[in-house]
This record gives C-alpha cells, structure tokens and sequence, in this order.
C-alpha cells in the first residue's frame, strides 16, 4: 500500500529463524505490550482498585468492538475492506430486542438469526466482491446503505428488551469471580480462528491477501476464499450485535455506526496491515481493548474534554509507531539518512558540493516517426471507467423529470445541482489523487471542519480580510496535508492511521480555537459567491468550471499526474524508474488538504458560518464519488472526469430523492441499491 | 467527610464511595466528587451546555460543594458505557450524563445505581428507573410547533418537514407528534420531508436540493427541528421580501429569534441576515440550561434532599407575540421576559436562545457563553 511495504520486503533477508518469528509477530507482541502498558496505567494512576470486578467490566465494555474487529480483521487479511460491519450490528441489535421471547427456545431462535443475518450480509457482499468482482469498499458501503434503511423499518427509535438471561449468558460469569464469560467467548473464538488459520482455507486467506494473482497460480480457488471471508465475517458481526444486545438489554438503530472506524484503528493498533496478508486476529483483540482502555486512561489523567481526541490520535500513533520501531523500519532509516546526508555535507561529499562534471550518456535518437494513436486508443480506458457514472446520471435526470415534472430543461436545478456538487467536485480532487496513489485520507473531515471555522472567525464578515484569510486558510490546510504526506513518508505508517490520526488532533484544535462555539461570519462577497447571481448562475459554477478544467490537466497533462499514476501502478516500480515516490507522495496529501481547506471556505460561505463538524458528511462521499467515477480503490486506475460524473450522479440522486416524500429508510435503501448498480455497470469483463 | 450530612438509605452508598475515594487518596475532602460524560462536543448545543453546566459547579453557591470532572465520550455507545464504569471505579457520589442512547447505557446506569452513584440524565432520556431525567417533553415541543403552523396556515397548504437525526427517539417521537397534527387537516400536505440532522448547514443542503426541483411559490410553511434561520436566509437571498417569508416552525436558535423581531427594532451588531426582519416563527427549543439543573438536582440529592426521578422542563416556546430583545442577558432581565440576545453580544446565530430557567438563578448569559457564573 506504501513506501513501508517496499522496506519491508526489502530487509527481510534470511536471518535465524528465532528473530524471524519474533520479527513476524512483532505486531502481536507491541500491541500486548501496549495493553499491558495501559492497564498497568490505569491501575498506577487510579490507586490500584482495578480487582475482579473492573476487570470484568473491562472485558464486557470492549467486547463488542474486538467480536467486530475480528471479523474486519478477516477481511482485512484477504485484502479487503468491509464498510457494512457496523450497520449489521445495529441490525441485529435491534431485530433481537424487538422480537427475542422470554424462553430459551426463543432466545435460541434468535441468537440463531442473529448470527443469520450476519452471514446473510456477507453472503450479500460476497456474491458482488468475490464473485462479481467488485470493489469491497464500494460494494460494502452501498450494503451499509441498505442495512441501515432496513434498521431503521425495523425499529424508528431505541427501545425493545431481551430478557435479563440471556444478558447474564454473554456477560455474566463463566467461573465466579476468577472468569467473566466475555473472555471466555473471546478465547473460544481465537481458538476457533487458530484451528481455521492451519487448515487450507487460512493459509488461502493469507494467500489472496498477500497476492491474488499468486495465489491463483498456486490453485487456489481465490473466489470461494474471498466469498468465505465476507460470510465468516458478516457472522462475527452479527455475533457482535447479539453480544451487544446482551450487553445493553435492548435496541437502539444508531449503536453499531460508531464502532467503524474503531475497528479499523483496532486491528492497525493490533499489527495488522492494512492492505493484506500480513497480521493475526490475537493481536486485534488487545488493539481493541487498548481502545476502551483509552477512555480509562483520560479519565485518570482528567484530561480537559477539548484535549481527548488529540490524545487519542497522539496514542493511536504512537502505538503504531511502536509496532514498526526496528533498525529496519522506515522511520529508522530516515534517521539514518538523514544522519548520513547531514555527515557528508559537513565533509562536503554531497554531490552538489562536489562540482562534478556533467556526464550524461547520449543515445543516437532514432527518427522514426510514431504514429499518432488514435483519440479512442488514447482514452478508451478512461471512457470506458467513466461512461458509467454518466450514464447512471442520465437515468437519474431521466427519472427526476418523471417523478418531479421539472429538471432535463430547467437551468436552475442544473446550477443547484453544479453547486451542491461543488464541495464533493472539489474533494474528489484531493481524495481521489490520494487514492490514485493507493491511499486514503480520513483526515477530510476536520481539515474542512477547522479550516470553515477558521475563514468565518477571521474573516467577521469582513469582505478586505478575504485577501488575507483565505490564503491563510489555504496554507493552514496545505499544511495538516503536509504534515500527513511527512507521517506516511518519513515514519512509514499506513495512510489511514496518520490521517484518522490527524482527523482527531484537528477536532480537538477545532474546539479550542473555536471554545465549542464557533463565532464569526464569512464575508459578504464569499456569501454572494456561493448564492449569488452573475449572468444568471450562482457565481461558482464559474470557478467550478474552470476547476474542473484545471483538475483534468493536472492528473492527466502534468508531469505530477504521471507520477501520481505511477505510483498507484506500483510503488518499488515507479522508484526505479526515478519518479520522486516520497515528494509526490507528500505533495499528494498537501492538495488533499488544499482542497478541504477551500471546501472549508466555501461551506462557511454557503452557510454564511461556520459550525463544528460541518464536515462531518462528507468523508465518505468523497471516497464514493471517486470510485463510483470509476477509480480503483488500490490506486493507478481512474479519472477525473470520471469522479466528477460520479459527483453529478450522486448529488442528482439525493436531489431527486429529496424531492418526494419517501421517508428516510427508504431512501437510505434506494440509495445504496443505485451506487451498487452503478458499480456493476463498472465490471471489468476480462476477469 | 462527614457521613451524618447523608440520609440513613445513602449510608450504604456513602460508605462504598468512603472507601473509593480513601483509596484515591481523598484529595477533595468536603467536596461531592461529581463526574459528567458527555456525549459529542461538536456542536453549539452541546457546548453551551457544557458551558452553563461548569458555570453552575463555579458558582459560590456550588463551588466549595462539588469537584465537577467533565468527560467526552464521542459518539458512541460503547464508549460511554466504559466511562461510565470507569466513572464509578474513581470513586464518583453522582454523575451527570447527556445519554447517546436512552436504551444502551441502562445496564451500565444500574449497576452504578447499585453502587450508590446517582445519576442524573440531561435533555435525552434514560429508561433505567433508576436514573434521574431532566428533559423536555418531545412529543409536547412536536405537537405545539405543529399546532401553530396548521392555525398560521388556516388549515391550508404545502409543508416542508426537515426533520433531526433519523433513528433517535427525539427525533421520532417530535416528528410523529407533529404528523398527527397535521393528519387533522386534510388539506395540510407535508410535500417534501428532508433529514436535518440538527444543523443549520445540513438544513441548508436539504433545503436547496429540495429547491432544485421547487420553487418557494409552492411551499406555503415549514416545519423544521433546526434550520428556519437558514430557511428564511435563503428566501431573502432568492430575492423574496421579509413580508413574504413563510411562517417557519423550528428551532430556538438566536438568530432565529433576532429575526422574528420586528423589523424597526434597533440592535447592535446586526450582520447580513442576523437582523430583526419580522419573520413569522415559533421558536422552541430543547433548553440548554438542562445539564446546570441536573448538577444541582444531583448536589441537592447528595445533601440528603428529595428529589424527583423525572423533571419533565417547562417548553421553551417564543412566538412572534412574546420575542423581546435583551439588553445585558442577566438572569434578572430574562426572568422579567427577555428571550434574544444582540448580535454584538451573541455573534453567532446559530448559538440556542433558550437558557432561561426559573430553577437556576446561578447562571445566565454569560454562563452559556463562557462559563462564567451570575454574580
């Protein structure tokens, strides 16, 4: 996925064999010892009442995530990536406690279904994956979609209860006083896994994470593994819900949303690599439990609310760092380089310093003349992945006029529509450039969140400051971008970390700039920019248009572009074929960050101010716009163009779907059934 | 600490703690070691109440009382619960809670109550019996805003529903209050309902995709959770007078109620929209003073009080009959009727109006603003 792996593979040379197991579960080992660490934390700091019964506790409130994790995890080995984990526990949570009876056959029936529905889902996600050939993220967020929409039919608002036994039986004690049943579950099911892991289809899991096409030279039957993974998977998540209806002893249709990202932060801090084939389901047990025991920590430490989720990013860094921390690793040998380039400059052995001559090989350039290819040989590709977010867009247009009587021949729905789809045209650009690169920035949300707060409070409605705060804004932005880029290159840590990382310390900056409550205007003239007239159209679609020209040129047209597909192509691959793989890399974060900085702009001029997470909604439009437009979630493949059809596609479908009174469910529903059919139109037919 | 203070059924409790907080080192003697765990910080409401729930614990009244500890759980369910749990290990006599969920805490709730530790539940609900709750009644605030529209609109028209965050009982229980409402009226016709979210930007986008394929002719009134100052900003900007403003049913935020002002009124700091324009409102609101009144209630309990297990608040409900401008924002002057703050003082609109209770004289505007308590 990055730089890391590349070092990796590269150092591994042939050592004793005592090192290598401890160097291959050196992530395990790190993320035991980080939970020991902060247990031991919390008992030093909280005067030692950490007895039986919080121990308990501790083991039941962090459950529910390491059950999901481990399904993630899973995933994750065979080099997916399952959106849809958390919406099947809110629908399991609240299908048992709508229904479950008092009676153990009843509670049986149910714990059965639970688990049902689980597998059910990844059965769902595994016939468009596995079998259909499409990628997981999409392919798991329009399923999350749906299954909230049906969360939601089933239960409108918390409610429901399970009977207190079948609570006790997942959340009571296995052994009085020496061993709560949370543990005992955990346990069975790593047991369970390590049984799984030797027997084929384990070693097939690691095998088509680690490299599909090998593993399909090797015989391996890639699409049944794939296919088992999502099932085994959707099950451990539909456990998941029935442990976290036990836990809570009823339903509500919100309580698994939160726990997504937390898996993800789980099995990184439990030393599995994002990407595949590389890590183990033990590990993300303590990940997960190192995550609860968070909140322990910063209220043992009281740290001020406005400072929890830089310490939380600060600790999740930190304990991935830990996990990478070798004389091999990258953050080691950028020391070492660093050290070695400033030892040769003080003995003026740089090359610079040298004064070479210049010797450069010449090569009789032949004169051939080559053959202008034709228009199609030169874009067919980009057409073909882009044609089908337009197309499903032309539906969309064709089914607003049906439906609502007035949009093909209106010029004001296509404005809204330019200019509600502005902010996601905007971020497609940075996302998607990221995601070219094979990368993905999670820190959107805050960067749009604190830059928006910082334009309306500097700029107090004040249209002169415009000249100054909106390139402070900009630089405010190309900075989080920068320091990004720097955490991936430098210390060789996975993009997701760094950036959900950088996501939290901006919410917390947010806060204590803004004190919780955000004050400030944006300026008449930016106000006017994003509602306005000018000939007839809202300013913006001007700059939208040139936007998109000017984005069009830079992937496709710049010498940066070409890099930045090449890198998605193949990092060891680019680097020896000398394309600066760090500095592209860094400066990829920092248009990422430029582009939420002036969507940040933008909104507060939209909405006149700014509020705190403003930015909150648009973390995984983003990412679907991209791969709806036709980009590969694993980087090299993809347009711009083709992202900006998928912004029109999903912009006109949520305007067509605002404009009839179909309750939210449903909508939700539509919503994902649509994304999934634009994606299937997206199949590559040659696999 | 002086366990006499306690009613004979708290001894219980009192000793348990006792030995809490003698192994903790008892740092804060006399003090009730008050905990509160808050859910999300993100947004304006959830600050103010932060704000007036530190102003109450400072006020001198409170100050040599309670050793006020916040905690920020974020959004999650899980998370809460593990604080909660943790909250009672270091020791808490009582812990004020903004619940995520009315259902997924109550396991978590009850076994603190088991161990003695009150606990006190703001503006959401929790359904463990146990708990204390200091809420508003949604289905009141749902049925009120929508009573007033249907009789502003003389029973007649097209409706815009923007509604909070789907799948909350807040949101259903105002939103089915509100349809039953307008179910009377056969010739009420609700023709479009959008997700608000609680946010005045989310209403925005709803609002304009909604306008993509409608124009404001054809909406006679709206009802909106949060979002009628965004709604009546985007008629003036679509070039439509203040007269013509549709009657908006909505939030309790400030610039709203600045806008429901008449439009001669004089105040300082007016800014674009946030101006006296006479719109046509009522404005209620979940009050933000909830979380101040649930730390009192918890200290009077602590002292051996009665208190109730469910305060159900007074709504908060300004029209453009009782809006009135308030000079400085003391206590005094919003007992006496004042209910919008000036845009010198309040710069931003979104911030909520409601913070007047008669219950707690200890804080004022400046609490909701900064935490600084009445003197």
């Amino acid at each position: 996925m990055s730089t890391a792996t590349i070092e990796m593979q590269r150092k591994s040379m042939p050592r004793s064999p005592g090192r290598v197991r401890l160097a291959r579960h050196r992530g395990l080992i790190v993320a035991i010892v980080t939970f020991l660490i902060c247990l031991g934390a919390v008992r030093a700091l909280s005067g030692g009442t950490l007895g039986y019964y919080e121990l308990s506790n501790l083991a039941t409130g962090g459950a529910t995530l390491a059950i999901a994790a481990l399904g993630q995890t899973v995933v994750v080995l065979s080099g997916g990536f399952d959106l849809s984990a958390a919406a099947v526990i809110s629908l399991v949570n609240v299908t048992l406690a709508g229904n479950m009876g008092d009676s153990t056959s009843s509670m049986l029936l149910w714990s059965v279904i639970g688990i049902g529905i689980g597998a059910a889902a990844g059965a769902f996600n595994g016939v468009f994956i596995a079998l259909l050939r499409l990628q997981p993220i999409v392919v798991t967020l329009a399923t999350m979609f749906i299954l909230q929409g049906i969360t939601l039919l089933v239960m409108d608002k918390p409610g429901g209860q399970v009977p207190a036994e079948f609570s006790q039986l997942f959340v009571g004690e296995a052994l009085p006083g020496i061993l709560p049943m949370p543990v005992v579950l955990l346990g069975l099911l790593l047991l369970a896994w390590l049984l799984l892991k030797n027997m084929m289809i384990g070693k097939a899991i690691y095998a088509v994470g680690s490299d599909r096409d090998a593993a399909r030279a090797a015989g391996i039957d890639v699409r049944r593994s794939e296919f088992f993974v999502y099932v085994l998977a959707g099950g451990l998540y539909g456990l998941a819900g029935i442990f976290i209806t036990a836990q809570t002893g009823s339903g509500d249709p919100l309580v698994g949303n939160p726990l997504l990202l937390q898996m993800f932060a789980a099995i990184v801090v439990g030393g599995t690599l994002l990407g595949g084939g590389r890590g183990g389901l033990v590990g993300t047990v303590f990940g997960a439990y190192v995550l609860m025991l968070v909140v322990n920590i910063l209220l043992v430490l009281n740290v001020p609310a406005f400072y929890s989720s830089i310490v939380e990013g600060v600790i999740l860094i930190l304990a991935v760092l830990g996990a990478s921390l070798t004389r091999s690793s990258v953050l080691a040998t950028t020391l070492r380089n660093i050290s070695r380039r400033a030892s040769a400059r003080r003995q003026g052995l740089l090359p610079a310093q040298l004064k070479l001559k210049e010797h450069r090989l010449r090569l009789p350039v032949p004169f051939v003349t080559v053959k202008q290819p034709t228009f199609w040989a030169r874009h067919s590709e980009t057409l073909q992945t882009a044609a089908p977010a337009f197309v499903c867009f032309a539906l969309v247009l064709l089914a607003t006029q049906f439906v609502l009587g007035s949009s093909m021949f209106s010029w004001p729905y296509y404005n809204s529509l330019i200019v509600l789809g502005s902010f996601l045209a905007i971020l497609a650009l940075g996302q998607g450039t990221v995601i070219l690169t094979g990368g993905l920035d999670l820190s959107v949300p805050w960067t749009i969140g604190l830059c928006g707060i910082l334009c309306a409070g500097l700029l107090k409605g004040s249209d002169v400051a415009m000249v100054y705060v909106i390139p402070i804004t900009l630089a405010i932005g190309a900075t989080v971008g920068l320091l990004n880029g720097i955490g991936i290159v430098a210390l060789g840590m996975s993009p997701i970390v760094v950036t959900l990382a950088m996501n939290g310390i901006l919410q917390g900056l947010a806060l204590l700039y803004s004190g919780g409550t955000p004050a400030g205007f944006s300026s008449p003239s930016l106000r006017w920019f994003m509602t306005g007239n000018l000939f007839g159209a809202t300013p913006v679609v001007f700059m939208m248009i040139a936007f998109v020209a000017g984005a069009v040129i830079l992937l496709g047209r710049t010498a940066f572009g070409r890099r930045v597909y090449a890198i998605g192509n193949g990092v060891r691959a680019a680097e020896l074929s000398g394309v600066p793989v760090r500095s592209t890399t860094v400066r990829v974060y920092v248009l990422s960050g430029l582009c939420s900085a002036l969507v940040g702009c933008l909104l507060s001029g939209f909405s006149g101010q700014a509020s705190l997470g403003m930015g909150d909604e648009f973390i995984l439009p983003s990412i679907a716009v991209v791969v709806v437009g036709g980009a590969l979630i694993t980087g090299g493949r993809g347009s711009y163009i083709g992202m900006v059809g998928g912004v029109l596609l999903l912009t006109a479908l949520q305007t067509l779907l605002a404009g009839t009174s179909l309750p939210y469910a449903t909508r939700a529903i539509v919503y994902g059934v649509v994304v999934l059919c634009a994606v299937v139109t997206l199949r590559e037919k040659n696999t | 600490m002086s366990k006499g203070k306690y009613g004979p059924a708290l001894l219980g409790a009192a000793l348990a703690a006792a030995g809490a907080l003698a192994a903790t080192g008892a740092t804060a003697q006399e003090k009730h070691k008050i905990f509160l765990s808050m859910s999300f910080i993100g947004n304006d409401w959830q600050a103010e109440a932060a704000n007036m729930l530190k102003a109450m614990a400072a006020h001198p009244s409170m100050a040599n009382k309670v050793d006020l500890q916040v905690q920020v759980s974020g959004p999650n369910a899980q998370r809460q619960i593990q604080q909660i749990n943790a909250m009672v290990q270091a020791g808490a006599k009582a812990i004020v809670v903004f619940p995520i969920s009315p259902t997924a805490l109550n396991a978590a709730v009850k076994n603190a109550c088991d161990k003695g530790v009150h606990v006190f539940a703001y503006d959401a609900e929790i359904t463990e019996p146990c708990a204390h709750n200091i809420a508003i009644d949604q289905e009141e605030a749902g049925r009120v805003t929508a009573e007033w529209l249907a009789k502003r609109l003389n029973g007649k028209g097209n409706i815009v529903a923007i509604t909070g965050v789907p799948g909350t009982s807040v949101d259903t229980l105002r939103t089915k209050a509100a349809k039953e409402v307008f179910a009377k009226f056969p010739d009420i016709k609700i023709v479009n309902e959008a997700v608000g979210q609680w946010s005045q930007a989310v209403a925005r986008t709803e609002l304009s995709k909604i306008l993509a394929t409608r124009n404001w002719d054809q909406i006679d009134g709206l009802w909106m959770q949060v979002g009628c100052y965004t709604a009546n900003t985007m008629q003036l900007e679509a070039g439509r007078s203040p007269e013509q403003l549709k009657p908006c049913a909505g939030e309790g935020s400030n610039g709203g109620r600045v806008q429901m002002l008449p439009a001669n009124t004089e105040v300082e700091g007016a800014n674009g929209t946030y101006k006296p324009i006479g719109a046509p409102r009522i404005s209620y609101a979940s009050p933000p003073y909830s979380g101040a009144l649930a730390l009192k209630l918890a200290v009077a309990k602590l002292e051996g009080k009665e208190v109730p297990k469910k305060v159900v608040l007074p709504l908060p409900v300004v029209t453009n009959e009782t809006v009135k401008l308030c000079q400085e924002g003391t206590w005094e002057e919003m007992k006496a009727g004042c209910n919008a703050f000036k845009p010198s003082i309040v710069t931003n609109p979104g911030w909520f109006a409601s913070i007047f209770s008669a219950e707690t004289p200890e804080v004022g505007l400046s609490a909701a603003l900064v935490g600084q308590p009445e003197q």
